[in-house]
C-alpha cells in the first residue's frame, strides 16, 4: 500500500527536470587490472571504467538522480539503487539521492533502520544547503515535506510512534498541506492509543481533500477499534466504492477485507464469509496474504476444513504468477492456516511440521495490525495443541515391534515435556509480549489467536486472575457471542483445577448457545472437555462422543475419546481382535441398534484378517479395512475413521 | 557461613569439583537459552542451579539418608509449588496487573525446576558410585545429539558451530572438531578432578585417601597427550574428508577445473547442507530472465566425454568460461552474433573456497573488488555477463550447433556415448518430432516426469562402469548429476551439440534487496544445449517426484547480517546523524568470541596461572609480618615440594609430613608456622625466619637443574591452591 503513495513522490521529482534518455551505449573495453577499492558502491564508475556506460560517466548527480526516479516510478528498483549510489559517489552533498534511496529501502526493500539513515541525512544535507524552515520557495517546502513524510514512516515502522507524530508535527507546524496527511497522522495516532483524536483527524481529512481511499479505510479501521462496527462498515462501503472507481488502479480487495473483518468481528459469518471471498476473487486479491488467511480462519472455526484448504490452495495457485514476490513475505502465515486445517482433520504429524515451520520462518508484517509476537503465540500453542494431539494419537496406535513400542514411549515423553514447555511459553508471551492477554477480545483482528481452543492454554494461568481478566473483558465487550466464549474458558479454567465447580454446566450452555453451523469448533471443544467428566460407560457420555464423531470424526481420537461401538467379531482371532480393538480409539458397548458396529469380514486376500466398520444409517462411515495382524487392522480402521486425507501441498 | 558452604577440608578438589559443575550449569542455561529462549533470566536459572548444586553437595556430607533427602526433596519441591500457587491464586486480586503474579509464579516455576534438577543430579554424584562416569556419558551424548545434525554437513545446526568457524576464519569441519575435542577435553578433565573427589560418608565411613594425585604430573602430560593426538587427528580427517567429501557435501557437485577430470560424483550427495558459500548482489534488474525466478550461475562446464563420464575440456573448446580463480581478474571477448542478451552487473563475496569464479551465463569481465569484510568473505568480485534475455518459447524453431565452429569443435560437443541405449531411448522419445529443440524439450519432459529425485541413489557401481546406466535403464532415482549426464548422452545421440553446466542453481525469489545467499545446496548441475544464434542454454530436468531433496529454508537473518556489511560506511552515513533514533540497534545476536578475544583470554588465563604460581613461590617475600613470612614461607615449600610429587596426604599433620620431606628440609618451617598457630604470644624475629626460609630453598636447589625446570612448569601446586587442598 504505501508503494502507492511513494510513488507519485517519486514522479514529482521526476516531471521537475527533463526525461534523460535510459539508452546505454556499452562499451566493453580491455583488460584492466584494477582492484575496485570501494567496496560499498558496486557501481564504481572510476573504478571499472570499462564496464561503466559513457553516459554514466558524463553525468552529473542531478542527472543520474532524475534518472533514478524515473527507473523507480517505472518498477526497475535495482537500477535505481545502482544509478544513486553512483550519484552519491559523485556528489556525497545530492541529498535528494539520499532521499530516494531511503524511499527505496523504506518501499522495496523494508530495511527501515537503513532507510531512516538515509532520510536522516538527507535531512541534514538539505538543511545545509538550504538553510532551517521556513522556506519562502514551494519547491523547497514540498521537498521539506517530502523529508518529513519519509521520516515519519521510517519511525512508524521501527516502533517509534512519537517519533513519527513529531515529524509529522513538524509538518505541520510549517504549514505543509497535502493528501495523504490526515490519513497518516490518524494511522500515528492510532498506534499511540488516541483513537478518538485519530478518528477527528480523518474526519477532518476527509472534509479538506485528504486522499480519499487511504483516510476511509484509515477510517474505517478507527471506528472498527472505537466500537462502532456499523459506522466503520457504511466508511468502508465508501471506500469500496471509491476504489472500484478507480478502475484498474484501485484497490478494493483492502477495504473489502477491513469490511470483512468488522463482519468477523460482529459475528455475522455471512457477508464475512461472502466479503472474503469477494475480496479474494479479486485481481489485487492476493497481493496479500490475508483476506485468503482471513477467510481460512473462519471457515476453521466452522470446522468446514475442505473450504479453508480450497481457500489456501487458490491464496497459493493466485500468488504464483509473482515468482519474484518473496515467499517469505507469507510462508508463516500459510504454514500456520495449513498446520491448523491438517490439526483438525486428524493429520498430527503434517500439522507438527507446519506449526514448527511457521515458528522457525520470519515473518514480514510492513504495516498491518498484526506483528511478529501474534504468529509466535499463536503458532507456539498450536504447536503445543498438536504435540498433545499426537500423544493421544500414539496411545491408540499399537506397535507391532518392540523398538517401535519403544519410540512411541519416547515421543510421548519427549511430546509431554515438550508441550509443557510450550505452553509455558505461551502463557509468558501471552502476559508479557501481549500485554496481560489484550488479545482476549473474541476475534481482534489483530490476533492469530484460535479462539475456540484458546482456553485450552488460558486453564494454566491463575483461576482467579482469570475470572477478573474476562469480568474486566465482558464490561467492554457487549457482544453475546462473545460471552458464550468467555463462559468456555472460564469453564474450562475451573475444570482444570482442583474443585470443577460449574463447569460443566458451563460447558453445556456452551454447546447450548454455540450457533450451529459457525461455532462448530467452539461447540466440539467443549463438547470433549465436557466428557472429560463423564463415565465412558454413561449414556451423555456416549450421545456426546457420537455427536463429535459425526461432526468431525478425527476431533475425537485427536482429544484421545474412545468411541463406543458393538462388536460382533468371531473366528479364531476374535479374543486377540477384541483385544486390539479396546486397545485403539474404540471401547465395546452394549447397544441398542443405535451404535456403530464393528464386526470380522472375509478378506479379500488370503491369509488376512479384515474388520467392517458399519454405522446405522450413515452409510458415508462404513469402511472395511484388511491387515495382517489384529493390531495392523485396527491401527487403519482407526485411520481410515478419524483422519481425512487431504492433499500434501503447500509452501516448503 | 558461605565459605563453609563452598569448602570441605576432608574432600580433596572439592571446591574444583563445585566449580566445574557449576560452571557446567551456567554453560548448559546459556546453551539452552541460546538456542530456545527460556523466558525467565537465565542469570536467574543460573543463580538457582548454583545454589542446588552447592547446597546439594553440602547436604551429600551429612548423614542424610538416599530416602530422607528424596522425601524432603519431594516434599520440598511440593510445599514450594503449593506455596507459590496458593500466592498465585489468592494474592492475584489485589495486583493492578492482572497476571504480574501468574508471570512471578512461571518464573518461580522454573527456578524451582533449575534448582531441584540441579541439587538431585548433585547429589546421585555424591552418593552413588559409577555417577560420574554416567554424567559423563549423559554429557557426551547430549554434545553429541546437539551436533548430530553436523554428520549431514548442517553446520548451522545449531548454528555456533558456524557462527564460530566464520568468526574465526577457519573451516567448518575443522572448527566442528576442535569444539568435539574440546568437549572431550572439558570432559577428561572433568573426570580427573571429579574422580579424586571421594565421596563422602556414601558408605557411613570415613573418607578415602586418593591416591591418585600422586600421579598427577602423569596424568597431566596424558591429557596433554591426548589433546595433541586429538588435534593430530583432526587435522588429519580434515585432510582427507576435506577433498573427499568436498563433492559430496555440495549436492554431488564438486569444485577443481583439471583437464580430463569431473568434479561431479554419482555416488551420494549428502549434502543438503545450509552452509554458505557465496553472497551475491545483483547490481540490475534482471527483467528479462527467461528462467524465472531461477538463476544460472555458471562455474564451469564439462564437454568432453571420456568413455565414462563428463569431464573438464578447459578453454580449448569452451571458451566462454572464464576459468580463473575468484581473486583473479579476466576479460572475456563477446560474441556479437549472440542474440538477444542484456547486460548484467553482479558482485560477488565468496564465503566458502572455490577453485573458479562463477556468474550469471557469458561472464566478459571479472574485476576483484576490495573484500569488505575478510573475516567473513574469502574473496570479492564483480562480475560483468550478457545474460540470456530472451523469450524460452522463441527457441523452438531455431537450429542447433553454430555453423562458424570447425569439425573439430562440432564433433567435440557432439561425441556420442558408446553404448546404443542412449540412442534409442532417445530416438524413442523424440519420435515423430522433427525441431531439435523440441527434441530437447521432450527429453526434459520425459526426464522430469518419469525421474525421482534422490539424494542418495545407492547405485552399485564400480568407478570403471557408467554412472547412468542404472539410473536411466534401472530405478530413475538420482540427482542433477544422473540428470545432467542422461541428458547430454541422449542429446548428442540425436545431434544436439550439449555439455553440462556447474555451479549455482538459486532463486530470485530469495533475494532481498538484490542479494541473494549462496549455500552448498544450491550447487547444482544442468544440461545445456547449443541453439543457433543463441549460444549455450540451460535444459533443466525438474523431477515431479522427489524422495529426498536439498532444499533447506534461507538464513534470512545471516542474509541481512552479510547485507550489514556491504552496506555504506561513515562518511556516506555518519552514524552520529541517527545517534539518538530509537529503533536503530542492531538486531540481537549471539555474542562469538573472535580470534582477538580468544588469543586474549588463553594470555590472561596463562598470566593468572603464573601468578598463581608466581604467589606460592614467593608470597613470604611481601607477607608484612614474621608469622605471615613463616606460613607464606612454608607454602613456598611445600608447593615445590608437590610440583616434585610429594604431596601431604589427607589426614595427615603438618608435622607428620613436615617430617616425611626430603632430608626433613621442611621440619624447621612447619616448627616455626605450628610455633606461630599455636603459641598463646608467639614472638619471632623476621630474619630468622627469611634466614629458614632462604635455607629450605638453597637445600632443594641441589637438585639437577632439568629436573627444577619440570617443577616449574608442573601445573600440580596451582590446581591444589585453586582447589582448596591442604599443604
Amino acid at each position: 500500500m504505501v508503494t502507492r503513495y511513494l510513488s507519485p513522490l517519486c514522479c514529482l521529482a521526476l516531471l521537475l527536470s527533463p526525461i534523460p534518455s535510459l539508452a546505454q551505449d556499452i562499451d566493453y573495453g580491455q583488460q584492466q587490472e584494477k582492484t575496485v577499492d570501494d567496496p560499498f558502491d558496486p557501481f564504481d564508475i572510476f573504478g571499472f571504467d570499462e564496464l561503466a556506460t559513457t553516459d554514466d560517466r558524463n553525468k552529473t548527480a542531478e542527472e543520474l538522480v532524475r534518472e533514478a526516479s524515473l527507473l523507480l516510478a517505472t518498477e526497475r528498483p535495482l537500477d535505481a539503487r545502482t544509478k544513486l549510489l553512483k550519484a552519491i559517489q559523485k556528489d556525497p552533498n545530492e541529498y535528494k539521492a539520499y532521499y530516494l534511496l531511503s524511499g527505496y529501502y523504506l518501499v522495496h526493500v523494508g530495511h527501515y533502520r537503513l532507510a531512516l539513515k538515509y532520510i536522516r541525512r538527507a535531512q541534514e544535507l538539505f538543511e545545509k544547503e538550504n538553510g532551517t524552515p521556513p522556506y519562502a520557495s514551494q519547491l523547497l517546502q514540498l521537498e521539506h515535506g517530502n523529508l518529513l513524510y519519509y521520516l515519519s514512516q521510517c519511525r512508524l515502522n521501527l516502533d517509534n510512534y512519537q517519533g513519527a507524530l513529531d515529524a509529522l508535527d513538524e509538518y505541520h507546524r510549517n504549514g505543509y498541506r497535502a493528501e495523504w496527511y490526515p490519513g497518516a497522522r490518524s494511522w500515528v495516532l492510532m498506534k499511540l492509543g488516541r483513537v478518538q483524536e485519530a478518528i477527528k483527524i480523518a474526519r477532518q481529512g476527509l472534509l479538506t481533500g485528504a486522499e480519499s481511499g487511504r483516510t476511509l479505510n484509515m477510517l474505517g479501521i478507527l471506528l472498527s477499534m472505537n466500537d462502532q462496527p456499523q459506522e466503520a462498515l457504511e466508511v468502508f462501503r465508501q471506500a469500496i466504492a471509491y476504489e472500484f472507481s478507480q478502475g484498474s488502479d484501485g484497490q478494493p480487495a483492502t477495504p473489502l477485507n477491513n469490511a470483512g473483518e468488522v463482519y468477523k468481528e460482529i459475528f455475522d459469518d455471512v457477508k464475512a464469509e461472502s466479503t472474503f471471498l469477494r475480496a479474494t476473487s479479486l485481481p489485487d486479491g492476493c497481493e496479500h496474504v490475508l483476506p485468503s488467511l482471513n477467510l481460512t480462519l473462519l471457515y476453521i472455526e466452522q470446522l468446514k476444513t475442505d473450504a479453508a484448504l480450497s481457500t489456501m490452495d487458490a491464496f497459493q495457485r493466485c500468488i504464483a504468477q509473482f515468482p519474484l514476490r518473496n515467499n517469505e513475505e507469507h510462508a508463516a502465515l500459510v504454514n500456520l492456516a495449513r498446520g491448523r486445517i491438517d490439526l483438525h482433520t486428524g493429520n498430527v504429524d503434517r500439522a507438527i511440521k507446519r506449526f514448527e515451520t511457521a515458528l522457525q520462518g520470519t515473518q514480514w508484517f510492513g504495516k498491518i495490525g498484526t506483528n511478529q509476537d501474534d504468529l509466535v503465540v499463536a503458532a507456539t500453542i498450536s504447536l503445543a495443541q498438536a504435540l498433545l494431539r499426537q500423544n493421544n494419537l500414539l496411545s491408540f496406535h499399537q506397535a507391532n515391534t518392540w523398538g517401535e513400542w519403544l519410540k512411541q514411549k519416547e515421543t510421548i515423553a519427549s511430546n509431554s515435556v515438550r508441550a509443557w514447555w510450550l505452553m509455558r511459553r505461551a502463557r509468558q508471551m501471552l502476559i508479557d509480549d501481549l500485554h496481560d492477554i489484550e488479545d482476549l477480545t473474541i476475534r481482534n483482528t489483530d490476533s492469530l489467536l484460535e479462539y475456540p481452543t484458546l482456553g485450552e492454554v488460558l486453564a494454566g494461568l491463575s483461576g482467579s486472575a482469570l475470572s477478573r481478566r474476562i469480568e474486566a473483558q465482558r464490561a467492554k465487550d457487549s457482544r453475546a457471542i462473545a460471552g458464550i466464549f468467555y463462559d468456555a474458558y472460564l469453564a474450562e479454567s475451573e475444570s482444570s483445577g482442583l474443585f470443577s465447580g460449574s463447569a460443566n454446566e458451563k460447558f453445556e450452555s456452551v454447546m447450548q448457545r454455540g450457533r450451529e453451523g459457525f461455532d462448530t469448533l467452539l461447540k466440539t471443544h467443549a463438547s470433549l472437555r465436557r466428557m472429560l467428566a463423564l463415565s465412558p460407560n454413561s449414556e451423555s457420555y456416549r450421545e456426546l462422543a457420537y455427536r463429535v464423531f459425526y461432526t468431525v470424526a478425527p476431533e475425537l481420537r485427536n482429544y484421545g475419546f474412545k468411541l463406543p461401538v458393538e462388536l460382533n467379531l468371531s473366528g479364531t482371532d476374535s479374543r486377540s481382535m477384541r483385544s486390539a480393538i479396546e486397545a485403539g480409539p474404540f471401547r465395546e458397548a452394549a447397544g441398542k441398534g443405535n451404535l456403530c458396529s464393528i464386526a470380522t469380514a472375509d478378506s479379500t486376500t488370503p491369509g488376512k484378517l479384515a474388520l467392517r466398520f458399519s454405522c446405522p444409517g450413515q452409510s458415508n462411515k462404513n469402511r472395511l479395512v484388511e491387515g495382517s495382524t489384529p493390531g495392523e487392522v485396527v491401527n487403519k480402521l482407526s485411520d481410515a475413521l478419524f483422519r481425512e486425507e487431504i492433499r500434501n501441498v503447500g509452501p516448503n | 557461613m558461605m565459605r563453609g558452604w563452598l569448602s570441605c577440608p576432608t574432600i580433596p578438589w572439592y571446591q574444583a569439583v563445585l566449580g566445574f559443575r557449576t560452571l557446567g550449569v551456567i554453560v548448559a542455561i546459556s546453551l539452552l537459552n541460546t538456542m530456545e529462549p527460556l523466558g525467565t533470566s537465565p542469570v536467574l536459572l543460573s543463580v538457582a542451579g548454583m545454589l542446588g548444586v552447592i547446597a546439594s553437595s553440602r547436604l551429600a556430607q551429612t548423614r542424610l539418608t538416599n530416602l530422607a533427602f528424596l522425601v524432603a526433596f519431594g516434599a520440598a519441591a511440593i510445599l514450594l509449588s503449593l506455596l507459590f500457587g496458593t500466592l498465585n491464586y489468592t494474592l492475584s486480586g489485589i495486583t493492578p496487573e492482572y497476571f504480574s503474579l501468574s508471570q512471578l509464579y512461571l518464573h518461580a516455576q522454573l527456578c524451582l525446576i533449575a534448582m531441584f534438577l540441579t541439587a538431585g543430579a548433585t547429589w546421585v554424584f555424591w552418593r552413588v558410585r559409577g555417577a560420574v562416569t554416567f554424567e559423563a556419558i549423559v554429557f557426551a551424548a547430549i554434545a553429541i545429539a546437539i551436533f548430530a545434525g553436523h554428520r549431514d554437513y548442517h553446520f548451522d545446526r545449531p548454528k555456533i558451530i558456524s557462527s564460530l568457524a566464520w568468526s574465526l576464519g577457519i573451516p567448518h569441519l575443522s572448527m566442528l572438531i576442535v569444539v568435539g575435542s574440546t568437549v572431550f577435553v572439558s570432559l577428561l578433565c572433568y573426570l580427573f578432578f571429579a574422580s579424586q573427589a571421594v565421596r563422602p560418608r556414601a558408605d557411613h565411613t570415613n573418607v578415602q585417601v586418593s591416591r591418585a594425585r600422586r600421579g598427577l604430573i602423569f596424568s597431566s602430560i596424558v591429557v596433554l597427550a591426548l589433546v595433541g593426538i586429538v588435534y593430530a587427528i583432526q587435522a588429519a580427517l580434515y585432510r582427507h574428508y576435506n577433498t573427499a567429501m568436498l563433492a559430496r557435501v555440495s549436492n554431488g557437485v564438486g569444485m577443481g577445473e583439471n583437464l580430463g577430470v569431473s568434479p561431479l560424483t554419482f555416488q551420494s550427495a549428502l549434502g543438503s547442507t545450509n552452509q554458505p558459500a557465496g553472497l551475491i548482489r545483483l547490481e540490475g534488474d534482471y527483467s528479462d530472465n527467461p528462467f524465472t525466478p531461477m538463476l544460472y550461475l555458471r562455474e564451469s562446464a564439462l564437454s568432453q566425454f571420456n568413455g565414462k563420464e563428463m569431464v573438464f575440456a578447459g578453454r580449448a573448446f569452451d571458451t566462454d568460461l572464464p576459468v580463473v580463480s575468484p581473486q583473479a581478474t579476466f576479460t572475456g571477448k563477446e560474441d556479437t552474433d549472440l542474440t538477444p542478451r542484456t547486460p548484467l552487473i553482479q558482485s560477488i563475496y565468496t564465503l566458502a573456497d572455490h577453485d573458479s569464479a562463477f556468474a550469471v551465463d557469458y561472464p566478459l569481465s571479472i574485476v576483484q573488488l576490495k573484500n569488505p569484510n575478510p573475516s567473513r568473505f574469502k574473496s570479492a568480485y564483480r562480475a560483468y555477463s550478457v545474460a540470456p534475455a530472451f523469450p524460452l518459447s522463441s527457441l523452438s524453431k531455431l537450429e542447433v550447433g553454430d555453423p562458424r565452429w570447425t569439425e573439430e569443435i562440432k564433433s567435440h560437443y557432439l561425441q556420442p556415448h558408446a553404448d546404443k541405449r542412449y540412442e534409442e531411448l532417445a530416438e524413442e522419445i523424440t519420435k515423430g518430432i522433427t525441431h531439435p529443440v523440441e527434441k530437447i524439450n521432450a527429453l526434459t519432459n520425459y526426464l522430469s516426469r518419469t525421474s525421482i529425485y534422490t539424494l542418495t541413489p545407492n547405485h552399485n557401481v564400480s568407478p570403471q562402469e557408467d554412472a547412468v546406466v542404472p539410473f536411466l535403464f534401472g530405478d530413475h532415482r538420482g540427482y542433477c548429476v544422473h540428470f545432467a549426464h542422461a541428458m547430454v548422452y541422449m542429446l548428442r545421440a540425436l545431434g544436439i551439440p550439449a555439455r553440462i553446466g556447474t555451479g549455482y542453481l538459486t532463486d530470485l525469489s530469495q533475494a532481498k534487496d538484490g542479494h541473494i545467499l549462496l549455500r552448498m545446496s544450491d550447487r547444482h548441475a544442468w544440461s545445456e544445449a547449443y541453439i543457433q544464434g543463441t549460444g549455450w542454454v540451460p535444459f533443466d530436468v525438474q523431477p515431479d517426484q522427489v524422495e529426498s531433496h536439498a532444499d533447506t529454508q534461507v538464513d534470512t537473518k545471516l542474509l541481512e547480517e552479510l547485507m550489514g556489511s556491504l552496506e555504506p560506511g561513515e562518511e556516506i552515513l555518519p552514524s552520529e546523524t541517527t545517534k539518538n533514533e530509537p529503533g536503530m540497534e542492531d538486531p540481537e545476536t549471539s555474542w562469538i568470541p573472535n580470534k582477538q578475544v580468544i588469543v586474549w583470554g588463553f594470555v590472561s588465563l596463562g598470566a593468572f596461572l603464573i601468578l598463581v604460581k608466581v604467589t606460592l613461590r614467593h608470597g613470604w617475600r611481601i607477607a608484612p609480618t614474621a608469622a605471615g613470612k613463616a606460613r607464606w614461607g612454608y607454602i613456598s615449600v611445600a608447593s615445590l615440594l608437590h610440583d616434585r610429587g610429594i604431596l601431604r596426604a589427607f589426614g595427615e599433620t603438618r608435622q607428620n609430613f613436615a617430617n616425611r620431606s626430603p632430608d626433613g628440609v621442611l621440619i624447621p618451617l612447619a616448627d616455626v608456622v605450628n610455633y606461630a598457630t599455636y603459641a598463646a604470644n608467639p614472638t619471632l624475629d623476621k630474619r630468622q625466619v627469611i634466614a629458614t626460609i632462604l635455607k629450605a630453598h638453597a637445600h632443594l636447589k641441589r637438585v639437577p637443574l632439568w629436573k627444577r625446570a619440570i617443577t616449574e612448569i608442573n601445573p600440580s601446586s596451582i590446581a591444589n591452591a585453586l582447589g582448596g587442598g591442604t599443604w
